[in-house]
């Protein structure tokens, strides 16, 4: 296996909001691995782009990492030491210029989900492809225009030099979305995070791009963490996968281990939500409810209202994030779900429904003070 | 190449509007109780003859009707092609001429010229002042959103809004002009004259007489736009900054300081721009009472003599005038509309 180069571990990132603190990070871990491409999967608001944002220390006001470490190729990104009352910052954590110089765009790119207010509409396009090479890479003024326009043919711009002037407003959704690639490329980062950057297009340009995504990724080998809510691109894509639940990884190893030996319920549900050629419409299952909110998350395992396998200990014990299966490379294939716990979960009877159980408040929060 | 196309085509397009504008000032001082001649001879026991004469002379003898064809210049076309009763009318503004005014007894375009440069001198200083504080202003107080340096902007945007320009240049001349003896209190001294007739000896002495003249009328009648341009100029950098442009600059580590110089700032233009040009209007208003308060011989002044003098023609040719400056300022802002924002086009297509 390569060499790893994002180790994200115990993640915590909170919102502090007028109604209370949104829990929207809650000790998520995962790595990336030199030249793969690592998928973040889940539901919008279970806290993808959040954990993406905490991993470039991009998080604003009112949220705040507060807990858990990032470490980017012995780096420290995130960081804190324990002064045994509070968390206080390390000492060795990249200050805010050294993140913005040495990190954001060299090291580390991103794209972003909507292509369309990604670019700035009143510069050119050229202009803005060439703006972030030149201050990622220790080039000057011409060479990066003249490597923008490189990246922009590389990325499938027909006629690149002469669109180089030419507007966002002038280009497609697509082709803007394979600007922002080659802005990402054009600074020769080790890593790119790409946040959902198809959900907006069409399938037929989705396809396109995943495509060109894939071409260049083994040409540059360039790492991704790639955020989506869609299987199906994961399936096309990935070769590790995250699925992320209300601020938390419930499953996580190698795709194909993911798609055919998986672990953990939630994982099912969003597999039997996607169209496959081998099932009808008809066959689609839409995981029943929605998720609850990161504020008052559900007591025991947060999925047990929607779950269609919960039991009694589901509502009360907190599943632990552990190894579930046997992989045929031996990377680990863990998941947060009490069937793989010594519990009782399959002495016990199931609860009597899913997606209408709820419990108040009060007794969340009660029963979270309990587990600690 | 558009460009010029444009400003023509808007010029061409503002002459029927600067028609309206006459018919309507025409009908509008006809109106008026009282007449001029009255006023022009109220000093003297005038003879029935007297006032006959003069109103021959300036031609309010004739039916209101006729009045109007001479002044509008059709009289003068329908004399052009022979028209029996017509032949021998003088021009009118047609063929560009605003016609003669009775208290002064110049021809109104000859006012125009020494009492517009004023007018547009103080304007112009006065939004050059309001524009080059309010744009930092308002983008530090977005920046410093919701912390002193944004609450103290508010604070002095509201008094600005809310105090009349007049009442602020009385109580700048008594303050610095009459209290602190610091400026002058009135009159302007025109950079474009002879440094003699003002008694100086340098064109440096001169700018500088013409600086220290302006900065009081400037501030009574830019503070009223620096507040309003203050506020939009903030509110719309707020809405910059949270675009999701700005945060992939952040995200290349683009710093905040080009991000507010660059990223944020050009886009966020447009309302401001918007706005100026809007205020222009406003602000034509808010010179004449200036003016009076300053002793300033322009357009304002003028109007108002006019007004009071039941100066037909001069009141409608400083009207058009001014209406016509008003047509080039909307130009200006359209222009720099597309300057800023390169999805606003000149209209050629279509
Ligand atoms: S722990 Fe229980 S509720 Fe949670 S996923 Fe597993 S079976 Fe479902």
């Amino acid at each position: 296996m390569s060499e790893t180069i994002l180790e994200v571990t115990d993640l915590k990132t909170q919102f502090y909001t007028e109604r209370g603190v949104v829990r929207a990070v809650d000790g998520v871990s995962f790595d990336v691995k030199q030249g793969e491409i690592v998928g973040l999967v889940g539901e919008s608001g279970a806290g993808k782009s959040v954990t993406t944002s905490s991993v470039m220390r991009l998080i604003e006001e009112p949220g705040e990492v507060v807990g858990g470490e990032v470490d980017y190729m012995g780096r420290t990104i995130v960081g804190f030491d324990d002064t045994g009352e509070e968390l206080v910052p390390r000492d060795d954590m990249l200050s805010e210029s050294e993140m913005r110089e040495d990190v954001r765009g060299n090291e580390i790119a991103i794209i972003f989900q909507d292509p369309m207010e990604s670019l700035n509409p009143v510069y050119t396009v050229g202009g803005q492809v060439k703006e972030f090479i030149e201050i990622n890479r220790d080039i000057d003024g011409k060479e990066a225009k003249a490597e923008a326009i490189e990246m922009l043919r590389r990325v499938g711009i027909p006629e690149a030099a002469e669109r180089y002037d030419d507007y966002p407003h002038e280009f497609s959704g697509g082709m803007r979305q394979r600007v922002l690639i080659a802005m990402a490329l054009g600074c020769r980062p080790n890593l790119i995070i790409a946040d959902e950057p198809t959900t907006a297009l069409d399938v037929t340009v989705e396809g396109q791009i995943l495509e060109l995504v894939d071409d260049l990724q083994e040409e540059f080998g360039t790492s991704f963490i790639w955020v989506t809510h869609d299987m199906g691109v994961v399936a096309e894509i990935c070769d590790r996968v995250n699925v992320m639940y209300l601020g938390q990884i419930v499953e996580q190893g190698p795709v194909d281990e993911i798609f055919h030996d998986t672990q953990h319920p939630y994982t099912e549900a969003l597999l039997n939500s996607i169209p496959r050629p081998d099932r009808t419409v008809g066959d689609l299952e839409p995981i029943e409810g929605t998720m609850p909110g990161a504020m008052n998350p559900p007591s025991g395992c947060r999925f047990h209202p929607r779950c269609p396998d919960a039991r009694e200990p589901c509502r009360e014990v907190a599943p632990e994030f552990r190894v579930a299966a046997e992989t045929a490379d031996g990377s680990p294939h863990r998941a947060a779900c009490l069937k793989h716990e010594d519990v009782g979960y399959w002495d016990a009877g199931p609860l009597d429904s899913g997606a209408s159980e709820t419990t108040p408040a009060g007794a969340d929060a009660a029963a979270e003070e309990g587990e600690r | 190449m558009g460009l010029l196309r444009y400003t023509l085509n808007r010029v061409l397009q503002s002459i029927p509007v600067m028609f309206g504008i006459a018919v309507i000032t025409f009908l509008l001082v006809n109106s008026m109780p009282g007449n001029p001649v009255d006023i022009m001879l109220a000093e003297q026991e005038a003879s029935p003859e007297l006032i006959a004469a003069i109103e021959a002379r300036y031609g309010l003898d004739e039916p209101l009707h006729i009045q109007f064809l001479n002044y509008i210049g059709l009289s003068w076309i329908l004399g052009a092609v022979g028209i029996p009763g017509f032949v021998g009318s003088p021009p009118g503004i047609l063929q560009g001429d605003l016609g003669f005014s009775m208290y002064y007894e110049r021809p109104v375009a000859d006012l125009m010229l020494t009492r517009l440069p004023p007018t547009l001198l103080l304007m112009i200083s006065a939004f050059a002042f309001a524009i080059a504080t309010a744009v930092p202003l308002g983008v530090l107080a977005a920046k410093r959103r919701n912390q002193p340096a944004d609450h103290v902007s508010r604070v002095v945007a509201l008094i600005g809004v809310s105090t009349p320009s007049f009442w602020i240049g009385i109580m700048l001349i008594i303050l610095f002009s009459v209290q602190l003896g610091w400026l002058p209190s009135g009159r302007l001294v025109y950079p474009w004259r002879d440094p003699s007739h003002y008694g100086l000896t340098s064109q440096w002495e001169l700018y500088y007489q013409t600086v220290r003249h302006l900065i009081l009328p400037m501030v009574a009648l830019g503070t009223l736009q620096m507040a309003t341009i203050m506020r939009v100029e903030r509110s719309s950098m707020i809405e910059s900054l949270q675009k999701e442009y700005v945060q992939l600059a952040r995200a290349y580590g683009v710093s905040e300081r080009k991000i507010m110089r660059k990223h944020a700032f050009r886009p966020s233009q447009l309302p401001v721009v918007t706005l100026i040009g809007l205020n222009l209007t406003s602000a034509i208003g808010g010179a004449v009472l200036i003016e009076m308060v300053f002793s300033i011989n322009g357009m304002g002044r003028l109007l108002i003599q006019a007004i009071q003098t039941h100066d037909y023609q001069l009141t409608i040719g400083t009207t058009v005038v001014i209406g016509f400056v008003f047509v080039i300022g909307v130009i200006i802002t359209d222009i720099s509309y597309a300057y800023i924002d390169p999805r606003v086009s000149y209209g050629e297509e279509n």
